[in-house]
């Protein structure tokens, strides 16, 4: 107990307090409280920034969406088509997550580059006369968030759908209820809980994401977490960049709570 | 309110066969009873009739109409589930409402129908209340209350009473028999538990471990009329002796190895009970009587010694070893504070019975 909180006071509340506190400075290099000023703030008014903050909401609530729209199939088709193989299919599933994070999206570099696996097997397949430009475009980032995202809306979703007693859909049935009937009566809202926690395990490190736009997006479009690595990282601008943190910590907190509520009232709740 | 017929039901898992030659008709408005051992294919013949599973050969008939290959959903027969499957994220209303929600019934009849069938379980309190603030017994009726509401030509009950205490089971089926005849639904009550089945049923059939039906019959014929060794044994307790049929003249005896003679009685509808044929003979416990004096007016008496007493309270069970060293069970009530004798370990007493209280079986 002691040592956790000891952790995370010194880890995460600390740092945190930090952050705030230097993103209200006017300069880092006089940490003094009559430095103080909400001049980083005003600054982050200009359009450049919302339209960033724009983006990366959009590329998250896309990314998280369009894997809520294949994971659920998927986690439905796992629990209640498939008897035989489902452990294996499982395991295929979070296989590629064995490998490190940056090493896949590596891997997808090269599968999607000019000359690169997809590119050279539709050229020898006749499907398409010269290489397709996928890399260094928007949808391959898209293309990428979904694919690395995708295992943490499903095991949440399949995790939620298992533990529901079988007898339950016999009963849905056995009272008149057709497939589709179980599905938005029952299931959906006795798996509800695995779908917003899929929702935000996805929508949450998608916001901050910089990694798959900077390498397969050509790095050129900025996004949340790619301005802050910029600002701390290549203009050494502190204290600017602790400021937008702070913002976009602020927005991502307030994004979470109104979509928790949205996908409350469209998926139903569970009153256990 | 039709019956239920089933021809010549076959069910195969994993390649043995659970339910085999199945053939049994239901009357409409009967309280049927489903008894046999586990693994003796009742629930899995339940749950054909359902729809759950589907038959690997023959047919089900609910009233003129086939229903072998009629879905779950369309089949006007509900199921009372042995852990209830309840609904976890609906309350007690709209648990009962929800079949009738599926059927798109008008709002306000939804609401007349969930009430007065709530009333007629006795939750009329607790209609708001989530189903994890109500008891075992709570579940139960709200479970019945869920199937019941939707009017279905057949209820299912599978082991509905099987998590209830003794106490609340005794209760439940006094209220089961008396909703089942205030309804007049044909209810199906698939239970291992004797007691459940001889107290609900009109009629019952027994399973055996092989997926046969061994007997049908009202609750008094099988347990007075065993048709079979299974049954005798599974209905009740029983004392089996084998023997051989002895005629002669008009006088029918069983002799009995290391025991000697006995006068028998063998009813009409038993015509392959003839003189040399290898019989068993089941007598009920209670159907003795024992006694360290002599006692007249009996066809039948033997002598044994006490061998065990165990006091149950209403009655006392003595196993008590006969010459040839098979031990037989007795049952005694206890009528009197002070009896005229009492028993003790290694007394040797009299046995008596009635030849008509004996049931003969094939061996």
């Amino acid at each position: 107990m002691i040592p956790a909180l000891l952790w995370q006071i010194l880890f995460l509340y600390l740092p945190l307090v930090f952050i705030i506190f230097v993103s209200f400075l006017k300069d880092i290099d006089y940490l003094v409280v009559g430095n103080l000023s909400l001049q980083h703030y005003t600054d982050l008014l200009k359009p450049i920034y919302l339209k960033i903050w724009g983006r990366s909401l959009s590329l998250a609530f896309f990314t998280s969406t369009l894997c809520l729209a294949i994971a659920y199939p998927v986690a439905y088709f796992l629990v209640f088509r498939i008897k035989r193989m489902r452990n294996l299919l499982l395991f295929l599933l979070v296989l590629p997550f064995w490998a490190n994070f940056l090493v896949l999206v590596y891997a997808w570099f090269f599968v999607l580059e000019q000359g690169g696996i997809l590119n050279s097997f539709l050229l020898n397949l006749g499907i398409i006369s010269e290489p397709l430009r996928i890399l260094n475009t928007q949808f391959a980032v898209y293309l990428v968030m979904l694919f690395c995202f995708l295992p943490f809306m499903v095991m949440p979703i399949y995790s939620s759908m298992e533990k529901i007693n079988k007898s339950i859909f016999e009963a849905s049935f056995d009272l008149g209820a057709n497939r589709w009937q179980t599905l938005t009566r029952i299931i959906m809202p006795l798996s509800s809980s695995g779908i917003r926690t899929g929702f935000f395990l996805v929508f949450i490190p998608a916001f901050g994401e910089f990694v798959v736009p900077l390498l397969l997006g050509g790095g050129k479009t900025m996004y949340v977490g790619s301005l802050i690595s910029f600002l701390f990282l290549e203009t050494k601008s502190i204290e600017w960049g602790a400021a937008f943190t702070c913002v976009s910590g602020i927005i991502l907190i307030v994004a979470v709570f109104a979509l928790n509520k949205l996908l409350k009232t469209i998926f139903g709740k569970e009153r256990v | 309110m039709r019956e239920i017929k089933l021809k010549n039901i076959k069910k195969v898992f994993d390649g043995e066969p659970i339910l085999e030659g199945i053939n049994l008709t239901i009357p409409s408005g009967e309280f049927f009873a489903l008894l046999g051992p586990s693994g003796s294919g009742k629930t899995t013949l339940l749950r054909l009739i359902a729809g759950f599973e589907q038959a690997d050969e023959g047919a089900i008939f609910l009233g003129s109409k086939n229903i072998t290959d009629v879905p779950i959903n369309k089949r006007r027969v509900n199921t009372v589930f042995q852990n209830y499957a309840l609904f976890p994220h609906l309350n007690v209303f709209d648990n009962v409402a929800y079949g009738l929600k599926i059927k798109n019934v008008k709002k306000e009849t939804i609401e007349q129908k969930v009430i007065r069938i709530l009333k007629t379980v006795h939750l009329e309190k607790h209609i708001y209340k989530s189903i994890d603030q109500l008891s075992g017994g709570q579940q139960q009726r709200v479970a019945l209350a869920r199937a019941i509401v939707n009017e279905p030509d057949v209820l299912l009950l599978d082991e509905p009473l099987a998590a209830l205490d003794l106490k609340l089971r005794e209760k439940m089926l006094v209220e089961l028999i008396d909703l089942q005849d205030e309804l007049k639904t044909t209810f199906v009550y698939v239970t291992h538990d004797q007691f459940e089945a001889l107290t609900v049923a009109d009629r019952m059939a027994i399973m055996n471990a092989d997926g046969e039906i061994e007997q049908v019959g009202t609750p008094k014929e099988i347990y007075e009329f065993p048709a079979s060794s299974f049954v005798a044994s599974f209905v009740g307790s029983t004392n089996l002796l084998k023997g051989t049929i002895r005629q002669e003249g008009a006088r029918n005896q069983i002799e009995i190895e290391d025991l000697g003679l006995f006068d028998l009685h063998i009813p009409v509808d038993k015509p392959w009970a003839k003189d040399g044929v290898q019989v068993l003979m089941s007598i009920r416990p209670e159907k003795f009587e024992v006694s360290k004096t002599e006692l007249a007016g009996f066809s039948n008496h033997l002598v044994g010694t006490v061998d065990s007493i165990v006091y149950h309270g209403r009655s006392t069970q003595y196993h008590i070893s006969l010459p040839n060293e098979t031990v037989i069970k007795v049952f005694e009530q206890n009528e009197e504070h002070f009896p005229q004798e009492e028993i003790d370990y290694d007394d040797k007493v009299n046995i008596y019975w009635q030849k008509e209280n004996v049931v003969l079986l094939e061996t």
